[in-house]
């Protein structure tokens, strides 16, 4: 089970990107696409931004669970308050602890946000933050 | 096909002034590899009028759904009378009907269940020849609708095989020679911005015209059972009545499968030819006719005169058969060289096209109307009822306590032959049905299929249950009622599911499954809105079939992008639209369409993708987008023309003369062109990022 986790902007631009694999069940946490995956992911979770826009205003809370399907991967999607998505493509289902992901990189974005270097929309090149994207990651996923 | 195609040839990259263009216009036809199919290309011209601009309606689905399931009309002449249209260069008299048949000339009124009078203007019918009806009765389950023995023998003869539709390959094959034919048209002109949506949406729609075309003969549905027939002897005859005598028994004898019922109507034709015999006596015996069989007969005169008595200014030329099956079009692109244009005069046309649309008019459609009322009274009605409802409870409760036999013999369904008889409700039911959505009275259309799909799967026929599915759900779309995301969801999807799986898993009728579902897209794709994402859902369950070929598949692809472009957003956001994913659907299209190296498609298939990704800035996006645009030796041409009129409409012309494309290193300038409009927007800095970033994707994609 491989993740593409991206974080999308406010002008549809990413800010942050990750692959990794799952650390559950012996996996080594390392991701495991193909070279051609790699450009359908990014496609597929850009697409998927049609139908995170359309759920938000249907949706009370921050986390929309599974937006979109694209034949066996799944998109789901965090919406923060500043309208940036969280958007994390996988292949199977895993509602609670992707919360929990997302609540944590909630919590690393928040802090990132609060650096009075770092302007909305800017790119995400810490290396603090990607180590502690990781972190979580392996923690939860 | 395509390894014939020159693979993956660049675009010439001189600009395509007037001189350059003509000698690449020669260069072309000179260089081109020769096979079977370019020496025929001048018949594929004159086919299907690939140059001239298509109908207008060509665009409208509804119409092309409506059109394709119209009442069939069986053929069954004298010999006299064939011979008297291949004089006029025909195969046969079908042949001669067949175009005057598909679109019918005026209004046709139409009465419905309630009593109601609806007006159509754009009412068809179907000309098949009765012997083809009876010789394709053992061959449908198969498939195999090319005459595979003889066929180089009978096309030696100038008659034809008996073609029937229902082959998703044949239809494949037929769309792949267009393409190849309009590719080479098109590497020749610079395309322009008017005619590429056109161009884009007329190849699906062949496909899905010729998938609709010639609806192969099975017992689980009667659209391709003929409802009457014409039975037709000319004054050459020496004693024409006896022979319509003849002609009716032999018909009745012919070989039809079992499922066919017999009971159509015969409608009887007089073929005078004005040029050889007398009127007078054509009248008398025509009268003489009346008296015989009634009043479903009429007097057509032709003239015989040839070439030396008709001018040619009151020569019509007659119309190409639209709805003709891709086997038969496939035929004639391969044999049928140089088939001249076939003309009539002027009086001829207008008097075939009043035989047409008399017999429809006046004896079809009340026919139809008759049977329908007899059919919804006598038998439906009955199934309705208490009683009705009882019957079939207690052959489903106390039937299955006992053995299988017994199940099978008290249900009229036939397992061994996987039909119903002609005489039994069910099948009767099934007729009314077709009958009624082929007088476009959806609404009863619709109720019977209800009460069929039950009946249906209490019996195991399979086929016939998918077939009422799919024809249930088709029926209630089509009702043009609304429908509710709720009915959407709860009625006709399990509906299309169903019909789908008893299609592919129980009777692996690809070709009806995937008819069932094209359809269905088409439909809901026009309603817009929720539907038009749920069109797109079930596109994707067609691509994922697998029951097509990479152009089948390309084609679907990229018909799922125009699901979505369909769906519009609401205010200045556009929230809800779904603009990026049709982008990526027609991305893939275009990867598609460049394996089988269709560029001028996948240029086209970019040139709608590109603008949703011009500003992107997701690394392998950008890299994917340029390979694809290397590959596919794409020129921004058509964009930057549209663009820049929009930015001379927008901002008065202010910068946009920057980046005019000089044409001569066009491929480093697309690169250029695109980025220097997004400096506009964003930073110089940025703008440099993104250029090291695109190219170090790009080079990975090389390297790759």
């Amino acid at each position: 089970m491989s993740f593409y986790f991206a974080i999308v902007g406010t002008k549809d631009n990413p800010i942050y990107e990750a692959e990794f694999g799952t650390s559950k069940q012996g996996g080594d946490g390392v991701a495991r696409f193909r070279e051609e995956q790699r450009s359908m992911n990014q496609f597929i979770v850009h697409s998927s931004l049609d139908i995170v826009e359309e759920v938000q205003w249907a949706t009370p809370t921050m986390y929309m669970k599974c937006v979109d399907k694209f034949n066996n991967l799944q998109v789901s999607c965090f919406l923060t308050a500043g309208n940036i998505k969280f958007l994390l493509l996988h292949d199977q289902k895993a509602d609670d602890a992707i919360r929990q992901f997302f609540t944590d990189v909630y919590d690393l974005y928040t802090k990132t946000l609060m650096n009075p270097f770092y302007e909305v929309d800017m790119r995400i090149t810490s290396g603090v933050f990607d180590g502690k994207v990781k972190q979580a990651a392996k923690k939860y996923l | 096909m395509s390894s014939a195609f020159p693979s993956l040839r660049t675009r010439p990259t001189l600009p395509a002034g007037g001189v350059s263009k003509a000698t690449s216009v020669y260069l072309r036809s000179s260089t081109t590899p020769v096979h079977s199919s370019v020496t025929s290309l001048n018949s594929l011209f004159n086919q299907t009028n690939l140059n001239s601009p298509r109908p207008p309606e060509d665009e409208d689905c509804k119409g092309l759904v409506r059109r394709s399931f119209v009442p069939c009309i069986a053929v069954h002449v004298a010999d006299d009378t064939n011979e008297l249209a291949r004089e006029k260069g025909f195969a046969d008299f079908k042949d001669m009907l067949r175009p005057y048949g598909e679109s019918i000339q005026g209004r046709i009124t139409i009465r419905d269940s309630q009593g109601i009078s609806t007006t159509h203007d754009d009412y068809g019918v179907r000309f098949v020849s009765l012997t083809d009806v009876a010789g394709s009765g053992e061959k449908w389950e198969s498939g195999a609708s090319r005459p595979m023995n003889g066929s180089s023998e009978k096309a030696a003869n100038g008659g034809s095989g008996v073609f029937q539709g229902g082959s998703v390959e044949e239809v494949e094959e037929l769309v792949n020679l267009h393409m190849e034919r309009a590719e080479e048209l098109n590497e020749t002109s610079l395309p322009s911005d008017g005619d590429a949506p056109a161009f884009n949406q007329s190849f699906y729609m062949l496909y899905l015209r010729r998938i609709l075309s010639a609806l192969p003969l099975s017992p689980h549905e009667t659209f391709s059972h003929p409802v009457a027939c014409v039975i037709a002897t000319s004054s050459r005859n020496a004693n024409p009545i006896d022979s319509l005598r003849n002609l009716y028994n032999s018909g009745s004898r012919l070989p039809l499968p079992d499922y066919l019922s017999t009971d159509y109507l015969r409608y009887y034709v007089f073929v005078h030819d004005e040029d050889r015999d007398d009127i007078k006596k054509s009248t008398q015996l025509f009268d003489q006719m009346k008296k015989h069989f009634g009043l479903h007969c009429h007097l057509l005169r032709l003239r015989s005169g040839g070439a030396s008595v008709i001018s040619d200014d009151d020569a019509v030329v007659v119309p190409k058969s639209q709805w003709i099956s891709a086997a038969e079009e496939l035929h004639g692109i391969h044999y049928d060289d140089q088939q001249p244009t076939a003309c009539l005069p002027d009086s001829d046309a207008a008097g075939i096209q009043t035989v047409v649309r008399e017999m429809t008019q006046v004896s079809v459609i009340p026919f139809m109307e008759r049977c329908i009322a007899t059919w919804n009274d006598q038998v439906a009605s009955r199934r309705r009822g208490i009683s009705g409802r009882f019957i079939s409870m207690s052959k489903r409760y106390f039937s299955t306590s006992s053995s299988r036999n017994s199940t099978s013999s008290s249900s009229n369904y036939d397992a061994l032959h996987q039909s119903y008889p002609p005489s039994s409700p069910e099948a009767q039911m099934r007729k009314l049905a077709d009958y009624a959505f082929m007088v476009r009275d959806w609404r009863l259309a619709h109720s019977i299929y209800e009460l069929l799909r039950t009946d249906f799967n209490n019996d195991k026929a399979w086929k016939y249950h998918a077939g009422a599915q799919e024809m249930a759900a088709i029926s209630l779309i089509l009702t043009g009622t609304g429908l509710t995301s709720k009915v959407r969801a709860d009625t006709i999807a399990p509906m299309l599911d169903l019909s789908c799986y008893s299609y592919l898993s129980r009777c692996s009728a690809t070709y009806h499954a995937l008819r069932c579902l094209l359809v269905a897209v088409e439909l809901l794709r026009i309603r817009g809105g929720g539907a038009a994402d749920e069109a797109a859902t079930w596109a994707i369950r067609a691509r994922d079939m697998n029951a097509q070929g990479t152009i089948g598949h390309a084609l679907i692809t990229e018909r799922v992008g125009a699901c979505y472009t369909i769906r519009e957003g609401i205010g200045s956001g556009a929230w809800g639209a779904r603009k990026r994913k049709a982008a990526m659907w027609k991305m893939l299209a275009a990867g598609e369409w460049l394996e089988v190296a269709k560029l001028a498609q996948s240029r086209r298939c970019l040139d709608a993708a590109l603008p949703a990704y011009r500003g992107s800035r997701f690394l392998h996006v950008h890299g994917f987008m340029e390979h694809l645009k290397q590959q596919a030796g794409y020129t921004p041409l058509l964009m930057d023309l549209q663009d820049g009129r929009r930015r001379k409409g927008g901002e008065g012309g202010g910068e946009e003369d920057s980046d005019d494309e000089e044409g001569v290193e066009i491929q480093s300038e697309t690169l250029h062109a695109g980025l220097k409009r997004k400096s506009l927007i964003v930073g110089r800095e940025v703008e440099r990022e993104v250029e090291n970033e695109a190219e170090s994707g790009l080079n990975r994609f090389i390297d790759c």
